[in-house]
């Protein structure tokens, strides 16, 4: 069976029913990207980027509303049914590391419990032990780990663990949701080197998080998120060196840098709220550069490399 | 310059008892640490966690006793004394890392923050509230009257890690030990802290030992850096000369493993000059030999703080660069 990669998410809409709120978590979102390319999502802390990551998953919670299409090559996964999307794509063709994963490992079994147990959940048929131990070989460690349990070894270790077994069925794409968010400095750059040679084996990697220099290592796209929405999409060279949306020239200006002492002027306001979302623009109050226009919902335009939403571009 | 606080050859241990009580433990998180901050000066100090950061504060608060070393602030040595620990208490204070747990959400914003005048006896209610509201101004959380009022819970992270702020100058302190003050707040917001970290030190002098493993929002605000490894300082000196041309393995190391926002990171392999170590802490000799890729014979003596120019100071033998 070949398997096509290329992952294309349209008009996703995402909906928490909380009590008599809804949120409105993700909203009209599409992006594609092809075979072995890795993406990164950037935004910050409540902008919807986890709950995309879990849609793709299929992992949300029951109070959760999915609209929208997304497409692993030709096949729907949204209109899959439960066990089909379990037998054929959940950690075959696409798994996740999740955040805080480090503290996901369960206390009382051995490392190596805990990965039969996944090949177990998924009727696994193959050599067990030569599985297990390529896959804990693949992220750096040896297979005296497998003896031991969570609590005997660091911080590091556990996150090259749940790599691991993320990558245990050998899928072609891992989403991981901010992998390296608890580590210590140096660890975390280990762990990014890590991804790195993945992704140079061929890994498919979809990159949460709210650090644009970690993603800045791995992603030839990358998707600025903003209030449930992306707000601008391209190959991460011209983001990164020709920021559009304001927003995104606001995020990539935030971050100090090593030895530069140019001020920078901070942005005002927060993000906000997803409950009410306001029409329009969902920038404005923040937005340096707001005109009238951007109380109306902002358009989509093209740029050379993917697409922005906002009213400064329009041609 | 005059100093503010002055801390000397500051000892702390802490022992960790096996399951049987037999085997024990003992954990140095700060051994032998001596730095002094100036007036109007941020004095950063960085390292990974675990490196006995936190507990240098909180020594200094009081809020821990050490084993041995003394800790002088504005001229006078703290003790453990009744009248001595007031008057840290009332010179320094501390923003701690969460503004989602460090601030009591039962309380309005305004009883946060006067809250420590209460404490300290200082004027009556009316001018509590009255030096109060002019805090809640001076980190800039406008409308004040309308904050003042609020409960944490209404606020946003950088809101509330204003508000953390507001109380910890309403004392009119003259040291404020800020704990990993952006860390947990959205990227977004984090500049706008350290601007008013920065602004209120040019307006009333303050002083600020800022902790943290960050060592770029470090460079955005700090004068003088030391960087810590396992309770020992490696190395201390001018921030931008500390990162620009480091002498220690290990600040080096640290300066390898941050990822500037950088679309050429995509196609260089990133090197960390430090080797794969047994996980295994001994105190002897040089704390970072084992990971350290310049270890020579000599690291297995103990290293100390030597002077490499007027203002520099390294703990190491081969000194790189």
């Amino acid at each position: 069976m070949t398997i096509m990669v290329a992952l294309s998410v349209n008009d996703l809409v995402v909906q928490y029913q909380s009590q008599k709120k809804k949120v409105h978590a993700v909203d009209h979102i599409s992006f594609s990207y092809k075979e072995n390319e890795s993406i990164g999502i950037a935004g910050e802390s409540g902008c919807g980027k986890s709950t995309l990551g879990l849609a793709i998953m299929k992992t949300l919670q029951e109070n959760a509303s999915v609209s929208g299409e997304i497409l692993l090559g030709d096949k729907s996964i949204l209109s899959m049914s439960e066990p089909e999307f379990t037998k054929n794509i959940r950690w075959k063709q696409i798994s996740m590391v999740f955040q805080g994963a480090m503290n996901s490992l369960d206390p009382v079994f051995t490392i190596k419990k805990q990965f039969e147990e996944i090949l177990r959940k998924h009727n696994f048929e193959g050599d067990y032990k030569q599985t297990i131990e390529s896959a804990i070989l693949s992220v750096g460690l040896t297979h005296s780990i497998l003896d031991k349990y969570p609590h005997e070894i660091s911080g590091g270790m556990k996150q090259r663990v749940i790599i691991a077994m993320a990558l245990v069925l050998k899928p072609k794409m891992v989403i991981a949701d901010e992998p390296t968010t608890a580590l210590d400095v140096l660890v975390q750059a280990q762990i990014m080197i890590l991804l790195k040679k993945l992704k140079k084996d061929g890994l498919s990697i979809m990159l949460i998080s709210h650090d644009l220099g970690i993603i800045s290592e791995i992603a030839e796209k990358i998707g600025i998120m903003y209030a449930g929405q992306i707000v601008e999409f391209g190959n991460m060279q011209d983001i990164y060196k020709n920021p559009k949306h304001p927003y995104t020239i606001a995020l990539l200006e935030s971050i100090p840098k090593l030895g530069e002492t140019k001020k920078i002027i901070p942005l005002k306001g927060n993000p906000p709220s997803l409950v009410n979302p306001p029409s329009g623009c969902r920038f404005y109050d923040r937005c340096p550069q707001a005109m009238e226009k951007c109380k109306k919902e902002p358009p989509k335009i093209k740029t050379a490399s993917g697409f922005v939403m906002c009213w400064l571009h329009e041609q | 310059m005059e100093e503010i606080l002055s801390v000397k050859d500051l000892k702390k241990y802490f022992v960790k008892k096996g399951f049987t009580g037999n085997d024990k433990e003992t954990i140095r998180v700060a051994d032998g640490v001596s730095f002094s901050i100036k007036k109007s000066e941020t004095f950063v100090l960085a390292g990974e966690s675990g490196s006995g950061k936190t507990t240098i504060a909180r020594i200094i608060l009081g809020a821990l006793e050490q084993d041995s070393g003394t800790i002088t602030f504005s001229g006078q040595e703290i003790t453990n004394h009744a009248d001595s620990l007031k008057k840290i208490r009332l010179g320094c204070q501390m923003v701690h890392q969460d503004p989602y747990a460090s601030i009591n959400p039962r309380m309005t914003i305004l009883d946060i923050v006067k809250e420590s005048l209460e404490i300290h006896n200082i004027g009556n209610n009316e001018e509590r509230n009255r030096i109060a509201l002019q805090a809640l101004s001076q980190v800039k959380l406008e409308p004040v009257e309308d904050i003042a009022s609020k409960y944490p819970h209404m606020l946003s992270g950088g809101q509330r890690q204003r508000v953390a702020i507001a109380r910890a100058i309403v004392t009119n302190p003259k040291l404020v030990i800020a704990d990993e003050p952006v860390s947990m707040l959205d990227v977004s917001v984090r500049i706008g802290i350290l601007e008013l970290i920065k602004e209120l030190q040019e307006k009333y002098g303050i002083s600020f030992l800022y902790i943290t493993h960050d060592l770029s929002t470090a460079s955005y605000i700090g004068h003088r850096i030391a960087i810590l490894y396992l309770g020992k300082i490696v190395e201390t000196g001018p921030i931008n000369e500390v990162l620009s041309t480091p002498h220690h393995p290990y600040t080096q190391a640290l300066l390898d493993s941050i990822a500037d926002p950088d679309p050429n990171n995509l196609h260089i392999d990133r090197k960390i000059r430090i080797n794969e170590s047994s996980g295994l802490v001994t105190y002897q000799g040089c704390r970072f030999m084992a990971k350290c890729p310049y270890a020579i014979e000599k690291c297995k003596q103990e290293p100390t703080l030597e002077k490499i120019s007027d203002t520099r100071q390294v703990a190491c033998f081969v000194k790189i660069n």
